[in-house]
């Protein structure tokens, strides 16, 4: 039996009921679409925020420097180690961190020092990239520095402004100097927004006296498909002795929550689905009872039950490859402007984190495969769910019954 | 020699209508021979439908034995019967009940189709078909587009095409005008006598029973006579 053929002019049949029918499935195709991808967006953004601005993918430290973070726990030799990693196809930056109290226009706070390595922190992070007013550090001005949003605003100053540091150098001495704000960072953390003090590497080593090892390197996948925990191990094989732990280890708490925000996604695509399939199953079911006739003459001259099921559920198949078809055509490419233009609620949820990271007030759309493929199978799974049972119902008729149902 | 193709024997069918039991068949018994041209009369009610019904396998009986060149129906599975009804019986309705979707040649095609046959000779086989009943040329229209006796013909176009052992025919002419009834009788005795399938339709319009070579009589469910003419 040329079921597809059948199908599809069954489908015209009806025209409008049809029409509606793809309509409501289309629809509802579209918003799961964009609120996929609005969802995928979010993800990709808490990640980025957690991975590309601020953690790196994984991070290496000396054993005992994350529940003892001491200026004197160092990991040895890092220039020989960012060359293993970038050789095993990592990209890898070294820093350094320090306290201190930082004074300004009689304001004072405590700061969080960190070194930067100009030429491979961008390799690693965006940091370099959220700079809200003024610029990135230089290393041709080693006196300037970058800082944190609300650092800033307690200190009272902004770019070129002066800020005293005090702090204890690796000696034992102290350490003080005077340095000038060169830019403010946007919100990217907590702990960076209110003590980031970022300065050129080479500064902070000769501020706090450190002449050799880093506190902490920081390590991203090149490949980003390369499976994290994977990753992982090639890093820990490769830096025997140090504490090797993955962005997930480093912030479960973010992690835990972009899980669940995955599958709450899932959740909400069932639900707003639920709801088109019973569009469809009351569409199908009138679609069955007022063909009922039909379909006992068609078993009548030898068609058998599978046959019927399947023309019907070959129709709802129809149904909704077209819908999907029209879902995807509309929603691509406003899920694509989004994904530039992004859903600004800075007037909503300004300065609003999660696990001590910032949260981006402009949500974005992001058109991964997932935020693609997701609501299209979610379709075809509640359509084909939603016509099981008008389909088993015309498969099953009694021929003679059929042709005298009125 | 008389081969028997369909044999009744002793055939009850009651329908139950709520605490009520209509016999609608009593006890019926009769056989059908190869290439018979057989007319099934009698008044309204009397039970006719019920009997094709019945040798379609579209209805069991209530109590007797149906076989068609055979096989005893009541011996068959669904799949069996649904096979059965698509191999070995052609079915003319009085409505003539085409599938609305399909034109003139996908409906006599249909049931080739679900036979699996080879789109050539489905062509070849549906395109004899429709010119034998006179369609040629019709076709591409759909049952809309369609007279009630063209699309009759179509019905028998599909019935025929298949090359069924018989062919049951439910009141065929009822909704047709004399003179398209009279040729479409014209084109069932053509091919019966060309192809020797068998007929048997249900009819109580006197052409009919003019035309049909043997003609069964029931009255009340119950065979009230059975004369061969010639």
């Amino acid at each position: 039996m040329k079921i597809i053929p059948i199908a599809l002019r069954n489908i015209s049949r009806k025209r409008v009921r049809s029409a509606i029918t793809i309509g409501s499935m289309a629809f509802a195709g579209f918003i799961m679409l964009f609120f996929a991808a609005l969802g995928q967006g979010m993800l990709y953004t808490m990640e980025q925020n957690a991975v590309g601005v601020y953690l790196g993918d994984i991070q290496i430290h000396a054993p005992g420097y994350r529940s003892d973070p001491d200026l004197y726990t160092r990991v040895p030799d890092p220039a020989a180690l960012v060359d293993k990693l970038e050789k095993a196809g990592f990209h890898a930056a070294p820093r350094l961190y320090g306290f201190g109290l930082a004074a300004a226009s009689g304001n004072s706070s405590g700061i969080w020092m960190r070194g930067v390595d100009l030429i491979r922190e961008p390799k690693v992070t965006l940091l370099d990239r959220q700079v809200m007013e003024g610029a990135w550090l230089s290393a041709d001005k080693p006196k300037e520095v970058v800082i944190g949003k609300k650092l800033a605003y307690t200190l009272g100053v902004k770019p070129g402004g002066e800020i005293v540091v005090v702090s204890q150098a690796a000696d034992g001495a102290m350490a003080n100097d005077i340095y000038h704000v060169r830019g403010i960072l946007k919100s990217v953390g907590d702990a960076v927004d209110q003590g980031g003090f970022l300065m050129v590497d080479a500064e902070f080593r000769r501020l706090m006296g450190v002449a050799e090892g880093t506190h902490e390197i920081a390590v991203a996948r090149v490949d980003k498909d390369r499976i994290l925990a994977e990753a992982a191990d090639t890093v820990a094989s490769l830096a025997p002795g140090m504490e090797v732990k993955t962005w997930r280890d480093l912030q479960p708490v973010l992690a835990k929550m972009i899980d669940v925000m995955d599958i709450s996604l899932l959740f909400m695509l069932f639900i707003a689905y639920s709801a088109v399939g019973m569009v469809i199953l009351n569409a199908t079911l009138m679609n069955v009872f007022e063909r009922i006739r039909e379909f006992g003459v068609m078993k009548a001259i030898g068609v058998t039950p599978p046959q019927v099921f399947s023309l019907i559920m070959a129709e709802a198949v129809l149904e909704a490859v077209i819908a999907n078809v029209l879902a995807l055509g509309a929603g691509i490419p406003v899920v694509r402007y989004f994904e530039v233009h992004g859903i600004d609620l800075s007037n909503f949820s300004s300065g609003a984190s999660l696990a001590g990271l910032a949260l981006d007030p402009v949500w974005y759309c992001k058109l991964n495969t997932k935020a693609l493929t997701m609501p299209v199978w979610f379709m075809f799974a509640v359509v084909l769910a939603a016509v099981i049972y008008p389909a088993m119902k015309a498969a099953l008729l009694k021929p003679l019954d059929a042709m005298h149902h009125q | 020699m008389d081969i028997p193709i369909i044999v009744l024997e002793n055939v009850t069918k009651v329908y139950h209508q709520g605490k009520i039991d209509v016999t609608a068949i009593d006890g019926f018994s009769v056989t059908v021979n190869k290439g018979d041209f057989t007319a099934l009369c009698g008044p309204s009610g009397s039970g006719k439908t019920t009997i094709l019904n019945i040798i379609g396998a579209l209805d069991v009986p209530t109590a007797g034995r149906v076989t068609l060149e055979g096989n005893d129906l009541a011996a068959l599975s669904r799949t069996a019967l649904s096979s059965m009804r698509r191999d070995r019986i052609g079915f003319v309705f009085q409505a003539y009940n085409l599938i609305p979707v399909l034109t003139a040649y996908e409906n006599a095609e249909f049931v080739l189709a679900l036979q699996g046959k080879p789109e050539k000779e489905r062509r070849a086989r549906v395109m004899e078909m429709l010119q034998e009943v006179g369609l040629e040329g019709l076709e591409n229209r759909r049952p809309e587009e369609l007279s009630g006796g063209q699309q009759q013909r179509v019905a028998i176009a599909r019935a025929m095409v298949t090359q069924p052992a018989v062919i049951l025919a439910d009141e065929p002419t009822a909704n047709l005008d004399s003179a398209t009834a009279a040729a479409l009788l014209t084109i069932m005795e053509h091919l019966n006598t060309v192809h020797g399938i068998t007929f048997l339709f249900s009819t109580h319009d006197q052409r009919v029973m003019d035309r049909a070579r043997r003609i069964i009589t029931l009255r009340d469910g119950k065979l009230a006579g059975d004369e061969r003419k010639g």
